[in-house]
């Protein structure tokens, strides 16, 4: 079967045929677009077996622990074609994003061998690692004769790469010599603006560049249309709610979460005078023009209030936008896009980075790293940005492929230059650290009790940094 | 206890079966008790772990630390609040529905056709699992849509913050308890009233007690272990409480709602502070052993007086 | 209280009303969200008026969900079975463990009864973390991890002290005479148990069966941190409808109704006595 589409989709890679013919004859096979993404995927990664034994493990079986996500369904999607070139079996579990995380902790801690690989984020490494439930993949990406000669490590944007990688210190550099690079990154979010036009433009406000335009901006369009608020951004109770604009806004400004001091001491840094202005600035944007009920807003809720135009802007990550102008939302085709730099100037957004990580209790590692370097390879990674929801792709290759950028130019505007200008300054930046999750998850309460008025914006920062201090002296960090 | 009394009744026909007479109720409860214990063993691990100072992310700091961990409690605002927020919750929650309850209960007393429907129906938002329960009130609080952040601004609330607000969140998340588990006092006690004897009231209506007289002279009395009962059962579920508060807002707004299982919850899964977590599901457990062995007492003590009255 | 005066019937009318409205309308809500789609719901303020559709039944059923943004499994008939599965094997294997058990403790008194009913009852005081949490680790070990024979072990936690405690009360409450007379006629412990007891307990079973029942259906938890995505129950599989081009808010509340249905029908059915049946505690007149 398939043998026609086939030799149309080979004399397209011998470079006979250009996409849009290639396309256009599959479609009078009767093969749908996405159908023939996939057809022409299988014929790459036909051209793929040539250099590498990919055949190796054929036989054996994974079983993979996924985030319910579209980089999962774009994964799932060309999952055959990897079954074939390998000759493997694939499982999957996919778990809701509200309960996946501890899902993972739940399978890693008990020491399941039942999962080979997952989804993570970078941050969950600075757990996973030093307990040592996940493995230094430096090990696979070096080894000539596990990894295919095109898997081109060197591809993955540096930000990126480096965001993963940590040497297991308390406030060790990400990406320093020594790092271990804990997960692979797969897929990868920058906090910046996606914004509503058509109310920017009722309001008669530009783009913000700057943190007080912002303020400005925010106010004035929720004061320009009808029942909706200016600005969206995270509130829940989560460490989740400090890491994307807040951080992204708070860290451009020159601020850090922790200081490290000459013999690896970590201290709390959150109540600088620069940093308490900043929390000023925020807060008051919040009071001002956030939603009403912020502080149970997850990024679903920011996500779909602008999707059904129920806000303005969102400073967030930009695949939040990107999703949100598709599908059935009320505002699909009415967004925008821009870069934020919170002093002005070249962005430096906070990104978070959806990973592959393989489980040290997995049976087969090197088996599960054939799985590896096929998802988070170059032509999956094209596959998915091309034909799937695969964004943003963490490939500087795919990012230079003229028809994944053609495609988002016609339907997203402004998307492509905003990743342009910001993927330089792009990484992550909290400091890495076992305490993470704590400290971070008391910071976004503090902020709760901020914008509540519970507690005034200086005193709420002393304590939090007294707080974060006294912990990290309990846990033999500070 | 009326351990002579039951067990004269209870002798046996023959003797000859004597021996295996006194191993039978051994014999019928061990494999109840097997298997919860099998299921308890972790709960010594548990125990054990709270001596620890033990984070899964600092695996090389782990180390027997006794009592530290909840030594620690004492100077910790945190924990404090945790207990008050924990209390105030169930206290309010149990007593809350307990009054809501015996009122539907008494409402509904007479078994007629449409009591009867209607005490069913109201059984529908226990048959609503806590986590989807607060999933639906999450719904209907959403202030762009929510059907009843409309009803608000229609009563003049137009600020109503629901969850979101720390003035309103514990309201909010006890609204939700409430409507989830009422219909579980209701029943218990409803169940209870109807089961009343009836010589008594007809002795007070001869008499001319009036009806509130008889209600706290002979129901209340009478009802008591029933009370109880439904108290008990309400009191653990609501001290352990997660599902509800966790769904609607994890704790927050800043940290006005941690409750005990919430923290742990956090401690464990987000900051894999697996010592301090155990250490406070400890006190969780000694907390909701301590208030039910209060409850039991009571109940077997009233058990016994109202079998000795009749 | 058929001569109650004017006023009280009518306070209690109005009071019933008000309670019958407080504890139905958010489920009338739901259902009306359900065959809404996420268009309609998102509406301020919110309306009636809406074209009724059964797109998210239908997409629950038949495990596809359509949008634009392409099509969505959804492993919910798969939940739902879970919870079926789930709840029905604990609450029998709680029954058959635990009335034996309750009778024995109603019916003799032995030495230290009372404090192996009390142990009995003190693990549902356990906070459910505490044990889950090392549970996993041991799960594992002896390969009871993501089975759910595990899992049905695990919900005993939940059924087995309100299955026992409730029918203890209750065969407390039926006076053994009837079973001693049995007895003396000559039939074996064995049949006086089957034939008098158990049939004269039937609706304190049925009731505590029921509660169990209920308890263990609504449980979220267990299933989340010892099993994998295929023996996930309901509670947990209508998370699954926030994606990330939207949250779907029309399958959420077609996944709440049809998730309270079959607990509803079984209330329906059993409501003869569950009243009744929950009696326990006090001595009949």
């Amino acid at each position: 079967m398939y043998e026609k589409e086939k030799g149309l989709v080979d004399a397209f890679l011998r470079g006979q045929m250009d996409r849009r013919s290639l396309i256009r004859g599959l479609g009078a096979l009767g093969v749908s677009a996405a159908t023939a993404g996939v057809l022409v995927n299988s014929a790459a990664t036909r051209a793929l077996a040539a250099d590498f034994d990919w055949k190796k493990h054929s036989g054996k079986s994974l079983k993979l622990l996924l985030n319910k996500h579209p980089y999962t369904d774009a994964m799932i999607a060309n999952l055959d074609n990897f079954k074939e070139l390998s000759g493997m079996d694939v499982e999957y579990d996919v778990f809701p994003e509200d309960v996946y995380f501890d899902k993972v902790t739940a399978a890693l801690s008990s020491r399941s061998s039942e999962y080979d690989a997952f989804m993570t984020g970078a941050y969950m490494t600075w757990t996973y690692g030093p307990a040592g439930w996940v493995v230094d993949h430096n090990e696979w990406i070096q080894d000539e004769s596990k990894t295919n000669p095109n898997y081109n490590w060197g591809d993955m944007l540096e930000g990126v790469r480096k965001s993963c990688a940590w040497n297991g210190r308390p406030g060790g550099e990400l990406g320093s010599d020594d790092a271990m690079q804990w997960c692979i990154p797969w897929g990868y979010e920058q906090n910046n603006l996606s914004y509503n036009a058509d109310m920017l433009e009722k309001a008669g406000v530009g783009v913000p560049t700057n943190m007080d335009e912002l303020l400005e901006a925010a106010a004035k369009v929720q004061a320009a249309n009808d029942g909706i608020y200016g600005i969206g951004v995270r509130g829940s109770r989560s460490w989740a709610t400090i890491h994307p604009g807040f951080l992204s806004a708070y860290a451009n400004l020159g601020e850090n979460d922790l200081t490290v001091s000459s013999d690896g001491k970590l201290a709390a840094a959150m109540n600088t005078d620069v940093s308490k202005d900043f929390h000023a600035k925020w807060v008051k944007m919040i009071q001002d023009s956030g939603a009403s009920d912020w502080s149970t807003h997850t990024w679903y809720q920011v996500g779909t209030d602008l999707g059904a135009g129920k806000s303005a802007m969102i400073y967030d990550a930009d695949i939040l936008g990107y999703f949100m102008n598709g599908g059935e939302n009320a505002m699909a085709g009415k967004l925008a896009y821009a870069p934020f730099a919170a002093k002005g100037g070249d962005p430096t957004p906070n990104i978070w980075i959806w990973s592959l990580a393989m489980s040290k209790f997995s049976k087969d590692l090197d088996a599960t790293w054939n799985f590896m370097q096929w998802a988070s390879g170059p032509e999956h990674g094209l596959f998915g940005a091309s034909q799937m929801d695969f964004v943003n792709p963490v490939r500087s290759s795919v990012w230079a492929d003229d028809g994944f950028r053609q495609r988002l130019a016609d339907s997203y505007p402004g998307y492509v230059e905003m990743h342009d200008v910001s993927a330089p300054g792009a990484s992550i930046k909290f400091t890495a650290q076992p305490l993470f999750f704590d400290l971070t998850t008391e910071w976004a309460a503090s902020l709760q009790k901020m914008v509540s008025k519970e507690v005034p914006i200086d005193e709420g920062l002393d304590q939090l940094a007294d707080s974060v201090n006294r912990q990290l002296k309990d846990a033999g960090l500070g | 206890m009326a351990t002579a009394t039951n067990d004269a009744q209870l002798s046996p026909p023959t003797r000859r079966y004597s021996a295996s007479k006194r191993l039978l109720p051994y014999l019928l409860s061990l494999p109840a008790l097997l298997v919860c214990i099998g299921i308890l063993i972790p709960f010594f691990t548990a125990v054990f772990y709270s001596l620890q100072r033990f984070r899964l992310s600092q695996p090389w700091n782990r180390s027997m630390n006794w009592g530290e961990n909840y030594l620690n409690f004492l100077s910790d605002p945190d924990f404090w609040n945790t207990l008050q927020i924990s209390l105030t919750y169930a206290f309010l929650t149990v007593g809350l529905e307990l009054l809501l309850g015996l009122a539907i209960a008494l409402l509904l007393q007479k078994p007629t056709r449409l009591n009867n429907f209607v005490s069913i129906m109201l059984l529908m938002p226990l048959m609503t699992a806590p986590a989807l329960a607060a999933l639906m009130w999450k719904l209907m609080t959403n202030p762009n849509f929510g059907i009843l952040s409309y009803f608000a601004t229609v009563i003049g609330f137009d600020d109503m913050r629901w969850g979101a607000s720390p003035d309103t969140a514990l309201f909010t998340v006890i609204l939700v308890d409430i409507w989830v588990y009422t219909p579980f006092m209701m029943i218990l006690l409803l169940a209870g009233l109807r089961s009343l004897p009836k010589q008594p009231f007809e002795a007070a209506a001869l008499d001319g007690v009036p009806k509130i007289q008889q209600f706290w002279r002979i129901t209340l009395p009478m009802l008591t272990p029933y009370i109880l009962t439904a108290s008990l059962f309400r009191l653990l579920d609501s001290i352990q409480q997660f599902d509800i508060i966790y769904a609607l807002t994890q704790g927050g707004p800043g940290d006005k709602l941690m409750v005990f299982q919430v923290e742990a919850y956090l401690n464990f899964f987000q900051s894999t502070n697996v010592g301090r977590s155990a250490a406070l599901l400890m006190i969780l457990w000694a907390l909701t052993f301590f208030l039910s062995n209060i409850f039991i007492k009571n109940w077997l003590r009233l058990r016994e007086r109202a079998r000795g009255e009749v | 209280m058929d001569h109650a005066p004017i006023w009280e019937r009518w306070l209690r009318g109005v009071a019933l009303i008000l309670v019958v409205l407080f504890f139905m309308f958010p489920i009338f809500w739901i259902l009306v969200m359900s065959v809404q789609t996420n268009e309609t719901i998102l509406r301020s303020p919110p309306s009636m008026a809406f074209e009724p559709t059964l797109q998210n039944y239908q997409a629950l059923i038949t495990g596809k969900l359509e949008t634009q943004a392409g099509s969505l499994d959804i492993a919910f008939m798969q939940n739902l079975w879970n919870s079926v599965l789930l709840s029905v094997c604990s609450v029998a294997l709680a029954l058959v463990l635990g009335v034996p058990a309750a009778y024995a403790f109603a019916r003799h008194k032995f030495r230290g009864s009372e404090d192996i009913a009390f142990t009995l009852l003190s693990f549902r005081f356990a906070p459910p973390l505490l044990v889950l949490l090392p549970l996993t680790l041991y799960f594992q070990d002896i390969g009871l991890a993501d089975t759910y024979v595990g899992l049905i072990w695990v919900y005993q936690l939940i059924c087995l002290p309100l299955i026992l405690w409730i029918v203890r009360g209750y065969f407390e409450d039926i006076s053994p005479d009837i079973e001693h007379a049995y007895r003396i006629a000559g039939h074996s412990w064995l049949s006086t148990f089957r034939r008098i007891a158990l049939p004269l307990a039937g609706p304190g079973i049925a009731a505590a069966g029921l509660l169990a029942f209920i308890f263990a259906w609504n449980n979220f938890i267990f299933a989340l941190v010892l099993a994998s995505a295929d023996k996930q129950p309901v509670t947990v599989g209508a998370l699954a409808f926030v994606t990330a081009s939207g949250i779907q808010y029309g399958q959420i509340a077609a996944a709440v109704v049809l998730s309270i249905a079959p607990t509803l029908a079984l209330a329906l059915y059993a409501q003869r006595y569950l009243v009744e049946g929950l009696s326990l505690g006090a001595v009949k007149g």
